[in-house]
């Protein structure tokens, strides 16, 4: 063994190729994700000018301005109303559709691909398509439904229709991630718990759940960032006449409203500081739970 | 296996095909109302020598352009290519193209930016140009327009088009309820009446929202002698008792139920309303002429006449904006770029411009030849608001930033939440605040 920290040739030239494999991943990720991290954090401290020029230092006068702000409060609210929701909604379903399509059932790659299908379509297409649905003049929700409501426009609901769109496009993607997941758990298993007489759910919480529980840790963490930027569907669906407009705009939406309609990109930098700040906790507190839950092998 | 392969594909055909379908109507009706053509969202080409490059936002206006840049073409040799960006991209990529020094050589201007681009020394100063030239001459375009593209005494634009408002309306819809079609003696008191009689359990009589204000409620503000922001853009109007009689009569209009309410309106627009037969009445801008023709209902059932007057000022206002053709302080082609705006702006091209249909002219005159660019409907309705008290669009140089907010909370009073005096000295006040800073 080599302990006086030299390198043989060997290992030389294998940390050589190494760097040279993740490097232009490395780079992709300074170039495109880093430095813009830093330089948004920088201009949130400007009142910035027009165009990227006259930019003036104003300190935390914005951050003062943030946590003052009641619409930034109440977008944040939103954004976790819309996480809380569809985040383990969407986890327990495509558990269910993954563990069902992974058995024998006739047609199993065909249900597949259909449960898949939204995930392949443009985030802005499946908006217009559902904001139709939803429209409470001419939508076929109201048209089968008894009654008359206002899915997208009472600021009591709209937040979680919204939630359901995103439900119904994430599915298919957990689905495949869960499937995955599925094969890798040892088929005598589930012979051993049948001979001992387990019925089908409790072989499914006290096999399956268990040993798909890395699976599960990583979409819900991915799910719960993903949620927390939700901005394309919101956009696309509640316009500014909306009275639910203000009970439903997420963050981002805050943040796309002050950096380019309003163009204060100051403004908007901060706005989206605090929503980084805010999915980092939540991140870190999942990988310290994650102890007492999730079992690798 | 086989078998499989087939029913995966036919199902991603079908998705393919179902997104292209739904791909071309995302824009809907846009707030300020320059209808947009969106298509998904592209880079914005930069200036290249020896070719032009123009950008615009408007599909709609595309062939009739094309036409006359190709005769340009023909004459100076110079090839030029329209790029059509929707109204919603072409500002995000403008600004970043701006930022960047790679803006088109020729695009259009509008005023929610203009200030911001002309202050920021981004667009060709033509003042000099416009000096020499003997084709343009400034005081031939509707004022309005010109000083808008005006900044420190330089101008950064030449006057493209201008718009009027006029009153759309349901014929079959008023026969039906047995009311006359709205004509020049109307007043804004006669319309409301009118409204209420058109409501039935099918539709309404009249449909507006918070942000149709261009298009609706800003025309009954000036027309009953209110404002709203002052002259030298420094003061908000909102506090005004004839402002705030204009947004009572469409306020009592939704509460009484002549128009439909906040929630309906903000999930279909009232120009969808109008198309599918929903509302007798919207007043609507002259850049809806397109789509009005080529909606079968709307050509079949519908038809448009001037704006009502107001009663007390016997003013009848039609609230214009204007387009302009500017340049790129940085393009590699200026004298050419020049040579194509001189040209978009000449008395020949203007008419030309009318006679194509593509808009009425900002060039005072020219557009006589508009009328008769559909058969379909009686387009004297919109001429005729040129002769009316034209009142140019209010703007300062953040429009954007008040008009959200008069959007926002103006939502509160048309749902009846709060009265609308409060509502109206709430928008005063932040507006004032505003513009303070600008």
């Amino acid at each position: 063994m080599n302990k006086s920290g030299k390198m043989t040739p060997r290992e030389k030239s294998e940390m050589v190729w190494g760097w040279l494999f993740i490097a232009p991943t490395m780079i992709g990720l300074i170039i495109l994700n880093i430095i813009p991290i830093f330089q948004t954090i920088y201009q949130s401290f400007f009142k910035t000018g027009d165009f990227g020029r006259g930019n003036i230092f104003v300190g935390g006068a914005n951050y003062a301005k943030v946590f003052a702000d009641a619409e930034v409060w109440q977008a944040l609210i939103n954004t976790l109303k819309y996480a809380v929701v569809e985040v383990p909604l969407s986890i327990i379903i495509s558990l269910i559709l993954a563990v069902f399509l992974n058995g024998k059932i006739k047609g199993k790659s065909a249900f597949r691909t259909i449960f898949f299908l939204p995930m392949v379509a443009a985030p802005a297409a499946i908006a217009m398509v559902w904001r139709w649905l939803y429209n409470s003049e001419f939508g076929l929700l109201n048209h089968i439904l008894p009654g008359k409501t206002n899915w997208v426009s009472n600021p009591k609901i709209a937040i979680y229709s919204i939630a359901v769109i995103g439900i119904w496009s994430i599915i298919g993607y957990n689905m495949v991630l869960f499937l995955a997941g599925l094969q890798e758990v040892p088929k005598d298993y589930y012979e051993a718990a049948s001979i001992d007489g387990a019925t089908g759910i409790q072989q499914f919480l006290n096999i399956t759940v268990p040993l798909v529980s890395p699976t599960i840790f990583f979409v819900m963490v991915t799910r719960i960032i993903a949620a927390m930027q939700v901005f394309d569907v919101i956009y696309m669906v509640i316009d500014n006449n909306n009275p639910a407009l203000y009970k439903t705009q997420s963050l981002v939406c805050l943040f796309y409203k002050y950096s380019f309609q309003q163009s204060n990109k100051g403004y908007g930098a901060t706005v989206v500081v605090v929503l980084l700040v805010v999915i980092m906790i939540f991140t870190v507190l999942q990988m310290i739970g994650q102890k007492k839950w999730v079992h690798y092998n | 296996m086989k078998t499989k392969r087939v029913v995966a594909l036919a199902l991603s055909a079908i998705t393919a095909m179902s997104m292209v379908a739904c791909g071309s109507n995302a824009a809907g009706g846009s707030a300020s109302g320059d209808a947009a053509g969106t298509d998904a969202p592209q880079a914005m080409q930069g200036s290249v020598e020896g070719e032009l490059t123009v950008s615009i936002w408007d599909e709609n206006q595309r062939p009739g352009l094309q036409k006359i840049i190709d005769e340009w073409s023909a004459e100076s040799g110079v090839k030029a290519t329209i790029q059509v960006i929707g109204w919603d991209d072409y500002w995000t990529l403008l600004e970043a193209g701006a930022s960047g020094g790679e803006l088109p050589d020729v695009f259009w201007m509008h005023s929610n930016q203009a200030q911001k681009y002309m202050e920021n020394d981004m667009l060709m100063d033509l003042t000099d140009k416009i000096e020499a030239s003997d084709k343009i001459d400034l005081g031939n375009y509707y004022q309005g327009i010109v000083d808008l593209y005006q900044s420190g005494g330089k101008q950064y634009a030449v006057p493209k088009d201008i718009d009027t408002i006029a009153l759309w309306y349901n014929k079959t819809m008023f026969d039906e309820c047995g009311v006359d079609y709205p004509d020049d003696t109307w007043t804004w008191d006669t319309f409301a009446d009118a409204a209420k009689k058109l409501t039935t359990d099918e539709h309404w009589g009249y449909a507006i929202a918070p942000s149709n204000n261009q298009d609706s409620f800003y025309n009954m503000v000036y027309s009953m002698g209110g404002e709203i922001i002052s002259e030298d853009k420094k003061a908000s109007g909102y506090d005004k008792p004839e402002t705030q009689k204009a947004i009572q009569l469409c306020v009592d209009m939704v509460q009484d139920g002549s128009c439909p309410d906040l929630n309906t309106i903000s999930e279909s627009g009232a120009d969808v309303l109008f198309e599918s037969g929903k509302v007798a009445m919207v007043t609507q801008g002259s850049w809806m002429v397109a789509a009005f023709k080529d909606n079968e209902y709307t050509a079949a059932n519908c038809d448009v006449a001037v704006l009502p007057k107001d009663a007390t000022t016997g003013k009848r206002v039609s609230i214009y904006n204007g387009l302009g053709w500017a340049a790129s302080a940085n393009t590699k082609n200026p004298e050419a770029a020049w040579s194509l705006i001189e040209w978009l702006g000449s008395k020949e091209m203007q008419e030309k411009q009318a006679e194509l249909g593509v808009t009425m002219s900002a060039y005072e005159g020219c557009s006589d030849l508009w009328v008769n660019c559909t058969d379909v409907f009686d387009l004297n309705g919109h001429m005729k608001m040129l002769d009316a008290d034209l009142v140019f669009r209010p703007y300062s140089k953040y429009t954007t930033v008040w008009e959200d907010m008069q959007t926002e909370k103006l939502k509160e009073a048309w749902t009846g939440e709060k009265d609308v005096k409060t509502v109206c000295q709430e928008i005063a006040d932040s507006m004032n605040q505003t513009l303070s800073e600008e």
